[in-house]
């Protein structure tokens, strides 16, 4: 019984990491232009498409996909901010609306080019198992947990350190007063855009390499990307990997303990109750602008 | 430095400024007083890019402004503060004026953050988190601060003593004047409070319904009967 526990919150946490992958794209954006991108999970799960695309035509390991992911998803990420910037009034509403749409359409042009058929590596090496006393785990599945956490240190320290990062953390905070400072809000928006599609390049080809993938499945893959971002409190972007973890966690537990069914229904009551309990999410921001 | 020719702004039915025309010379203090709702704020927003005039022009040394974008205003040289203060949250206060000077002066000067820190009483808070840990005087002097790292040549200040009690009102008197001589700041100040206009400001515009009514020497303004009017009624004038 213990090691099933065990086990269950190995496989959670490693989860997580690719969860957070994912969510940090959504919350970036959101810091940056209050808007929610409704697209995101689309533009991860292309991502995946280009790692199985590599794989199957070219017969290397689906890792190699990784430079052809970022061209591709960056490109349509900032094409996501380029047809958004044509919004005039309302933004955060009709963004809802146009990324929505834009969901739609990139859906349906996975099904047209890799048909609905559901697709999986076939790369042995990657989901070779890796045991650790009573846990184990597929090798992608610890490669990509650690690839996360260098990439969350990357961001921690470009939205820290770096001088576009603190214009970016200074747009998030106040988009008005980060303009009389000097900063152009439209480039950290972009910037914001393309390290929302770099994360989301690395996400994809991580769900390739230890997961299935089938078209409709971006949908799902920006649910559990807006759930950890309200988890974790919009606004804060270090609550994100936490929220990334915890759902990670209620997930693998769920499996393990009921039914595999109930997966996606766990995040819907795990949002539910941080919702009753702290409405600002786990690290949300209390304070307002002045 | 600035001038603004026939500026008017209407929002729709209504008219926010009608026809202002106002300057502000090189190291020259001007208040900008009138009743509420008279249009000062629209005024500053206006000047610093936030709401586009319906008509007129405004110059800024040999530049006409048109329809310059706010970040490329402020890194121009035109500062501004806003009445209630807007720190950058999650960002220290030596973060916030470092950020503002790397994008709105376009350089990094240490020493003159240390002097801008030293000269508005931030020297000893400057590691502090500018969103949660500091008193509304404090604040407001971080908003001085902020615009004052953009390295402006001229400083918009809305009602930066409203709010304050005696002490903080005294410090920031104190402020005003040493960032002017210190600087060599134009400075267009909004402010309710005359007798702080008088002592600081060497030339007064008054706007009333969107309109300059006055425009001159704080004793010469203060003694208009249009002003006088504006304030207290036709009956007092």
């Amino acid at each position: 019984m213990i090691e099933l526990v065990l086990q269950a919150l190995y496989s959670g946490f490693l989860q997580g990491g690719s969860y957070a992958l994912i969510a940090f794209g959504l919350a970036l954006v959101f810091g940056t232009l209050k808007i929610i991108n409704l697209a995101h999970g689309e533009l991860v799960l292309l991502s995946a498409y280009i790692a199985y695309t590599v794989e199957s035509r070219m017969d290397v390991n689906p890792v190699f996909a990784i430079p052809f992911a970022l061209v591709l998803v960056c490109l349509c990420s900032v094409l996501v901010y380029y047809l958004l910037s044509f919004i005039r009034k309302d933004r955060e509403l009709n963004s809802l609306i146009l990324t929505y749409g834009i969901a739609i359409v990139l859906t349906n042009a996975l099904l047209m080019i890799w048909s609905a058929d559901v697709r999986a590596t076939t790369s042995p090496w990657l989901q070779e198992a890796l045991v650790f006393g009573p846990l184990a785990s597929m090798r992608s599945e610890l490669i990509f947990f650690l690839v996360s956490l260098i990439l969350m240190g990357a961001l921690w320290w470009w939205l820290a350190r770096s001088w576009y990062g603190r214009a970016v953390r200074a747009v998030a905070s106040n988009r008005e007063a980060a303009k009389l400072m000097g900063i152009d809000p439209r480039l950290t928006e972009i910037l914001s855009f393309v390290v929302a599609g770099i994360l989301a390049s690395f996400a994809g080809v991580a769900l390739f390499s230890y997961g299935v993938i089938h078209p409709p499945l971006g949908e799902a893959l920006t649910l559990k990307a807006f759930t950890i971002t309200v988890l974790a409190g919009l606004g804060s972007i270090p609550g994100v990997m936490l929220g990334s973890i915890l759902l990670g966690l209620a997930e693998a537990l769920t499996v393990t303990f009921a039914s595999s069914a109930l997966q996606d229904l766990v995040g819907m009551i795990l949002l539910l109750i941080v919702l009753f309990v702290l409405p600002n999410g786990l690290f949300g921001v209390t304070g307002g602008r002045g | 430095m600035l001038k603004l020719e026939d500026v008017s702004v209407r929002f729709g039915g209504l008219v926010a400024l009608n026809n202002v025309s106002l300057s502000v010379g090189t190291n020259e203090i001007v208040g900008l007083v009138g009743p509420n709702g008279a249009g000062k704020t629209t005024l500053f927003n206006v000047i610093s890019g936030l709401v586009k005039p319906t008509s007129g022009r405004i110059l800024f040394d040999t530049h006409d402004l048109g329809s310059m974008p706010v970040y490329r205003r402020a890194r121009l040289g035109i500062g501004r503060t806003f009445q209630i203060p807007q720190p950058m949250h999650e960002l220290t206060v030596r973060e916030n004026l470092v950020v503002a000077q790397r994008f709105g002066a376009g350089k990094l000067d240490s020493v003159k953050i240390d002097e801008i820190l030293e000269i508005t009483g931030l020297d000893d808070k400057s590691e502090r988190d500018a969103s949660s840990e500091l008193s509304l005087t404090e604040l407001k002097s971080l908003e001085v601060a902020k615009a004052l790292a953009t390295a402006p040549s001229l400083l918009l200040l809305d009602e930066v003593l409203a709010g304050l009690e005696s002490v903080g009102k005294r410090h920031f008197m104190t402020l005003l004047k040493s960032l002017h001589e210190r600087f060599s700041l134009g400075i267009l100040i909004i402010e309710h409070d005359l007798e702080t206009i008088a002592s600081l400001c060497h030339r007064v515009v008054v706007l009333n319904f969107g309109e300059v009514i006055a425009d001159g020497t704080p004793e010469n303004v203060f003694r208009d009967p249009e002003v006088i009017r504006s304030y207290t009624g036709a009956e007092h004038a």
